[in-house]
């Protein structure tokens, strides 16, 4: 069972991240509070017993993602310009945002969802989960593949289109 | 003691958030990864579900919303790139062509 300190520790890094892309104005440490975020994220996948989904998650979002993004604002510049958001927006946005967590929060402790079961040694394995992947979810894996050639394929065709 | 809870509301956390970094902020970068940041908090949702119901196919689901995350990762950032270069800036209010 993971102790609840190490979660409290996953939960703190991941809202300081959140936090930082919120609030920043620089969008390159924006940015990197939103990879901070992600490791936080995987830390969680793995305090839930998926841990090669965590280091998926290290890889495609701290690695791949975050890096594109911070090429793209040292390439172009992300900085904000132009007049702020309307106080209007910002205390609507904010009021949603608070209204959605009130209910999730007051649905959680309401279902008193307890402790996770105990689960076999096999969980969350490598093997078991190929298993899945290659058996059970065969064919969305294959359409999986096929849509990232696409991405890749679409964005080539975007960023070398001649805008005027 | 460790819940389903805990990790139920850290997601519903970081998934307001998301939804205040892209309804307030301005910067289409900052916006995109305000989207990004809730599908991460989608995940965590699968991921604690999935161990509560002691079965991997969340997980496996998780695995699909990665690679969809991840294409729509580099589409999306093909189309900032196109709009910063269009427009000269990344303010999203630029886009504009279909309002009326």
């Amino acid at each position: 069972m993971i102790p609840l300190a190490v979660f409290f520790c996953v939960a703190v890094v991941a809202m300081a991240g959140a936090f930082t892309l919120l609030f920043h104005k620089h969008p390159v440490v924006a940015s990197l509070g939103m990879a901070c975020a992600t490791l936080a994220v995987g830390a969680a996948y793995v305090t839930l017993h998926v841990p090669f989904l965590g280091l998926f998650q290290a890889i495609v979002y701290a690695g791949a993602v975050m890096v594109i993004v911070l090429y793209v604002i040292m390439a172009l510049g992300g900085e904000e310009s132009g007049p702020k958001v309307g106080r209007v927006q910002t205390v609507l946005a904010c009021l949603a945002a608070a209204l959605f967590f009130a209910q999730v929060y007051r649905v959680v402790r309401a279902s008193g969802a307890g402790a996770p079961p105990s689960v076999p040694q096999s969980y969350g394995s490598i093997q078991s989960f190929g298993d899945s992947i290659v058996n059970t979810y065969a064919v969305p894996f294959e359409i999986a593949s096929l849509l990232l050639v696409g991405a890749m394929v679409g964005a080539v065709v975007l960023s070398r289109r001649k805008w005027e | 003691m460790m819940t389903v809870g805990h990790y139920l509301v850290l997601a519903a956390f970081l998934f307001a958030i998301g939804i205040v970094g892209a309804l307030t902020r301005r910067s289409a970068i900052v916006v995109f990864l305000s989207v990004e940041l809730m599908l991460n908090s989608v995940n965590v949702v699968l991921l604690a579900l999935s161990r509560f119901f002691g079965t991997l196919d969340g997980a496996v689901f998780v695995f699909f919303v990665m690679a969809v995350s991840a294409a729509e990762a580099a589409v999306g950032v093909a189309i900032v790139v196109a709009f910063i270069r269009r427009n000269g800036t990344t303010n999203i209010d630029a886009a504009n062509l279909m309002k009326w």
